[in-house]
């Protein structure tokens, strides 16, 4: 999934992100009611920290997005760890030490998420928040100016990343939505509660969903729909 | 002990201070430009020597439209103005300058316009451009009933209000803009989102890959007349089901022409 990422023609975005500001990764996610979806990360071990906080709905992304306020975790300590228990996890095993995250704001609602990372703990400068303000803004306005030039209704081509990237997601709800006759928007909150419950991704799931290798159970008790099959 | 002077300065400058919070105000929060500017038109014959006034603001295509008018007639005459393409306020329109006449006559640059004006009592006009920088986006208007000149001070206020309020117009042009953006790329990520959603609907039910399951999509949004993210977003709200696509494969291609 990284590479395909990593190859998108909003690539450079990332790749700018991260020299200008001098951090060690970063992502940019654009989000549309309570799906998400980055348009380009920095590495694939970012695409797992980005793909994480969509599987379980929580970390520094989610709530610059809901808040509309930049959030900054300078250090993974009890209080971020209470606040994004899985996030962290990962973050460490992955080396992260620090993490930022500014809306991309636009005046009605956000539209998006900048995230950036840092191998070290330690704050942003007052320059580095300074330029990630303007950045996102800039980001913000690039966003809407790409779509300003697809076809009425049609998302454009270079943000098509953000779906294109959770596709098997997108389409293995619809499978579970028929399979359990539950809302699309259920089937994927089931989706979820198994990659969350069997700790695998939730990519990987939606693979095996739509490969049909996996089908969740109608049992609504949660993780007792473990019912992987091996075929194949 | 305060004259009669006095006490008409101090309520004039009252006055002023309180029109431009007003107009202030309406940069934060939510406002309607028609009445911020038919506020203003009031106001400046309230403190300023002038007996009428209009707005003019240039629409999306470029035309010139009477916003706000302190009086029917007054909406005429800027009418006027419109449709002869001739007058004070499209000069000062297009030069993006203050343009003033005290004494409209036959010698008037703008003679047809100048015996309308005089004939409904203002054989006085000034013209106070709505300009941001190098952008000028209307003009405001001010008829005066005697044959005299607005005094400097009254000029120089006049304009100052004009440019708070162009800042209050473009900045919700602004915003309003924004708005239809964010909502227009916020469709179009979840028109997108629906189509893979509805793909695996079509192929869980009929049994068949993606591949197979977005041409049913297809198939069923041409043979309908519909676009493609309706069909997904009806069949993904529940208000198509997908049985109904599942014979869409029986459905002949559209007949060649020719044959």
């Amino acid at each position: 999934m990284a590479r395909e990422v990593a190859q998108s023609r909003t690539s450079r975005l990332c790749t700018a992100c991260v020299d200008v500001l001098a951090v060690s990764g970063a992502g940019i996610t654009l989000m549309g009611g309570d799906q998400a979806g980055p348009i380009c990360v920095s590495d694939s071990g970012i695409a797992a920290l980005e793909d994480l906080q969509f599987t379980m709905g929580e970390g520094p992304c989610r709530d610059a997005f809901s808040t509309g306020r930049s959030v900054h975790a300078p250090r993974f300590d009890d209080v971020t760890l209470a606040r994004w228990p899985s996030f962290v996890d990962l973050a460490r095993t992955s080396g992260i030490g620090a993490v930022f995250a500014y809306p991309l704001k636009s005046p009605g609602s956000n539209i998006g998420v900048l995230t950036l990372y840092q191998h070290d703990a330690g704050g942003l400068t007052d320059a580095q928040h300074d330029d990630s303000v303007a950045i996102a803004e800039v980001l913000t306005e690039t966003v809407l100016s790409l779509q300003d030039a697809a076809p009425p209704g049609a998302l454009a081509g270079a943000l098509d990343e953000a779906v294109a990237y959770r596709a098997q997601i997108h389409q293995a709800s619809g499978m579970v939505a028929i399979q359990l006759e539950i809302p699309v928007a259920d089937a994927l909150v089931r989706i979820r509660g198994h990659a969350f419950a069997t700790g695998v991704p939730i990519g990987k799931v939606a693979g095996d969903i739509v490969a049909r290798r996996l089908r969740l159970g109608d049992d609504r008790s949660g993780p007792s729909d473990r019912d992987i099959t091996h075929g194949n | 002990m305060a004259t009669d002077a006095d006490l008409r300065a101090q309520t004039r400058q009252a006055l002023t201070a309180t029109t431009f919070l007003q107009i202030v105000d309406t940069l934060v929060g939510d406002f309607d430009v028609i009445d911020v500017l038919t506020g203003l038109t009031s106001r400046c014959i309230e403190l300023l020597g002038a007996a009428a006034a209009g707005i003019l603001l240039v629409d999306a295509t470029g035309h010139l439209r009477v916003i706000g008018a302190s009086t029917e007639q007054i909406e005429l005459l800027e009418l006027f103005q419109i449709q002869n393409d001739d007058g004070p306020c499209l000069d000062c329109f297009r030069s993006g300058r203050v343009v003033i006449d005290d004494n409209m006559g036959m010698t008037s640059r703008w003679p047809g316009f100048a015996v309308e004006s005089i004939r409904v009592g203002y054989p006085s006009v000034c013209a106070v451009p709505l300009r941001l920088k190098d952008l000028t986006i209307g003009c405001l208007n001010l008829f005066m009933s005697e044959p005299v000149a607005l005094s400097e001070g009254d000029v120089a206020l006049a304009q100052a209000l004009a440019d708070v309020a162009t800042i209050a117009i473009i900045q919700d042009q602004a915003t309003r803009d924004a708005v239809v953006r964010e909502g227009q790329l916020q469709h179009a990520l979840t028109s997108r989102i629906a189509i893979e959603q509805a793909k695996g609907m079509i192929a869980e039910r009929a049994g068949v890959d993606m591949d197979a399951a977005f041409l049913r999509l297809r198939t069923y949004a041409r043979h309908h007349n519909l676009g493609l993210t309706d069909v997904a977003e009806s069949l993904v709200a529940g208000r198509l089901q997908v049985g109904a696509l599942s014979n869409v494969r029986r459905i002949p291609p559209p007949p060649q022409p020719g044959r």
